[in-house]
């Protein structure tokens, strides 16, 4: 009996510390993640980089990384061990942020975009899969709220950290510091190197095979297929907004112009911190299209508001409505897939058809909302954007099921 | 229990093996596909000369030891590059990046484009300067050049469009006097 509740004890403590480590692996990760962002043009540039060779540089990048999505997926659900495959991923991060600080040349700053774009496909999966080893999926969501909160900060501190940076020190240091990041991302893999072994019961294997779904079975989910399109549509009118806000403010905030662009860009990250564990518990006991109708209203409703008012306090305060979106689409993006195939051995896969999609509507948004306000304006551009978030809101509401497992599964069903 | 586990992770290997040449496979192809594009551009991005006085640079047959005729030697005091250079304001404050440089069918630059504000990169604006407004002066000690305008002035630009009918270019003001030359590095 004592030895029993002993064990008990160490398994809770175990569990504890697979949540500490979980919560460290999104600080730091999100914090490398920082550093390659659009940053990367304007390190470029002041290595005497001509623009077009920076296109070409950041091309590779989005290409790789929408080439590699979905064998990145399908290689993490074949490996078992998910925190080799962390490691193996930040190990790349490290090596990419070195080889563009030590030899922004074009041979090696293209090796660094493709080593980049490949590891992020292989991270992002690799950390939801560790997710739901170590809490399982009746669990999942709150716990995924955890992970977008760790994310946000670690953005939030990523942002302030390297612009300070890059304005005191140089540009280049900027990179060094990424790669000096990657050590404590990797000291919080510790706690979760055992979890691999209990990757099994996931699969009922009648006859010792392991039950893999077959890919199309995939490819026929209904479910899947509406929130890969939902992910798009609403990922193509909302990536290109805070460029255009950034756009918006550098021509009418004179003086304070960057200072209100970085607020921009940390007020959501803000706001993800602060709310994404209620939101997490808010799919667990109202379900994922609540949540998900919730993240996608904001958009057309951020959209007019940029399209109407252009005071630059104004910009910040709305991009407030950006960290609803993100805390609610952040959570979802893995939650879903689990909910669909979290039991057959295709989760990683199934999250890199979210994230292709996610992909290509980021790339398009863009192309498109740059070209609208070059052709008419800013102001049509972001009513564009709120009209295909609309889109995706009308889509969602008509189309998306509801996914979360049976409340027998979940436990006690809310209130 | 564990002897299940065995097997079934026996049994899963070959999968995992595919599933992992596939996408080293995939790897393989997309890094072949860099590696084209990087023979294909043949390097454009080492940083461009420049070279407003007409350096003629022909093909130079190498001689070992001794430098061909028609070479001669550019004093560092006389030229420096330029591009991805700092462009600061009459108080020192950063206001952006040269990326471009406009040139007349003279070969005299008319004007410089900066990649103006912005912070780690986003909301930034391509803005073009008159080249008379700046000031090259500090470029080869300090490495940046000076603009008599400060952000405030400068932000209202209409942005730098190429093209056809042809780009706005931001001015010096007419009314005052030239940039002051000393300037906090």
């Amino acid at each position: 009996m004592s030895v029993a509740l002993a064990k008990s004890k160490q398994e809770q403590d175990e569990t504890a510390l697979a949540g500490r480590g979980l919560d460290g692996l999104n600080l730091f990760v999100a914090n490398i993640q920082t550093g390659f962002g659009p940053f990367i043009a304007v390190y470029l540039t002041t290595q005497g980089w001509t623009q077009t060779a920076i296109g070409t540089a950041l091309s590779i990048g989005t290409i790789t990384a929408m080439a590699t999505q979905i064998p990145a997926g399908a290689l993490v659900d074949a490996i078992r061990n998910k925190a080799a495959v962390a490691f193996f991923s930040i190990i790349a991060f490290s090596g990419s942020a070195l080889l563009l600080a030590i030899h922004p040349t074009a041979l090696w700053v293209y090796a660094a975009e493709v080593l980049h774009g490949f590891s992020s496909c292989t991270l992002g999966p690799a950390i939801a899969a560790l997710s739901l080893l170590a809490v399982g999926q009746a669990m999942l969501g709150p716990r995924l709220g955890r992970n977008a909160r760790f994310a946000s900060i670690g953005n939030g501190i990523g942002a302030a950290l390297m612009g300070a940076c890059g304005y005191y020190v140089s540009e280049r240091a900027v990179f060094f510091l990424t790669a000096a990041v990657t050590l404590p991302a990797v000291l919080s893999l510790l706690p979760l190197v055992r979890l691999h072994d209990t990757a099994l019961p996931a699969r009922p294997s009648p006859g010792g095979r392991p039950a893999r779904a077959p890919i199309s079975s995939l490819l026929r989910n209904r479910a899947l297929l509406i929130f890969a399109l939902c992910a798009m549509l609403f990922t193509l009118g909302n990536s290109a907004m805070l460029p255009l806000a950034g756009n918006t403010l550098t021509k009418e905030a004179g003086n304070f112009a960057s200072l209100l662009i970085a607020g921009c860009i940390i007020v959501p990250q803000l706001v993800v911190a602060v709310i994404s564990p209620t939101i997490g518990a808010l799919a667990n006991q109202r379900g994922r299209r609540l949540v998900l109708l919730i993240g996608f209203c904001t958009l057309p409703v951020r959209g007019m508001l940029f399209a109407t008012l252009d005071h630059p306090a104004a910009l910040v305060l709305i991009q407030g409505l950006d960290g609803i979106a993100a805390a609610c689409v952040g959570i979802l993006v893995p939650l879903i897939p689990s909910d669909i195939a979290g039991q057959s051995g295709r989760y990683n896969l199934s999250m890199a058809f979210i994230g292709l999609a996610i992909g290509v509507g980021a790339t398009i948004s863009t192309a498109l909302a740059g070209w609208i306000a070059d052709a008419f304006n800013a102001r049509i551009a972001y009513v564009t954007l709120a009209v295909v978030g609309l889109a995706a809101v009308l889509l969602a509401l008509g189309a998306m099921p509801e996914t979360r497992p049976s409340p027998s599964a979940t436990g006690p069903d809310g209130h | 229990m564990r002897a299940n586990a065995a097997t079934s992770r026996r049994a899963a290997r070959p999968k995992g093996c595919r599933v992992l040449f596939g996408t080293v496979g995939a790897l393989i192809l997309v890094l072949s596909g860099v590696w084209t594009i990087v023979l294909a551009q043949d390097q454009p991005q080492t940083p461009a000369q420049p070279a407003p006085a007409a350096a003629p640079k022909e093909d130079q047959p190498k001689k070992d030891g001794k430098a061909p005729e028609n070479v001669e030697m550019l004093p560092s005091s006389d030229a420096a590059s330029m591009l991805g250079k700092k462009v600061k304001g009459p108080n020192g404050e950063d206001l952006g990046l040269i990326v471009d440089v406009l040139v007349g069918p003279d070969g005299r630059p008319r004007a410089a484009v900066i990649d103006f504000g912005g912070f780690l990169g986003v909301g930034s604006r391509k803005i073009a300067i008159d080249w008379k407004a700046l000031d090259f002066g500090p470029l080869r000690r300090a490495g940046t050049a000076i603009l008599g305008l400060d952000r405030a002035q400068i932000a209202a630009a209409p942005e730098y469009k190429p093209g056809p009918p042809g780009t706005d270019v931001v001015t010096a003001p007419t009314n005052s006097a030239p940039p002051p030359v000393d300037t906090q590095k």
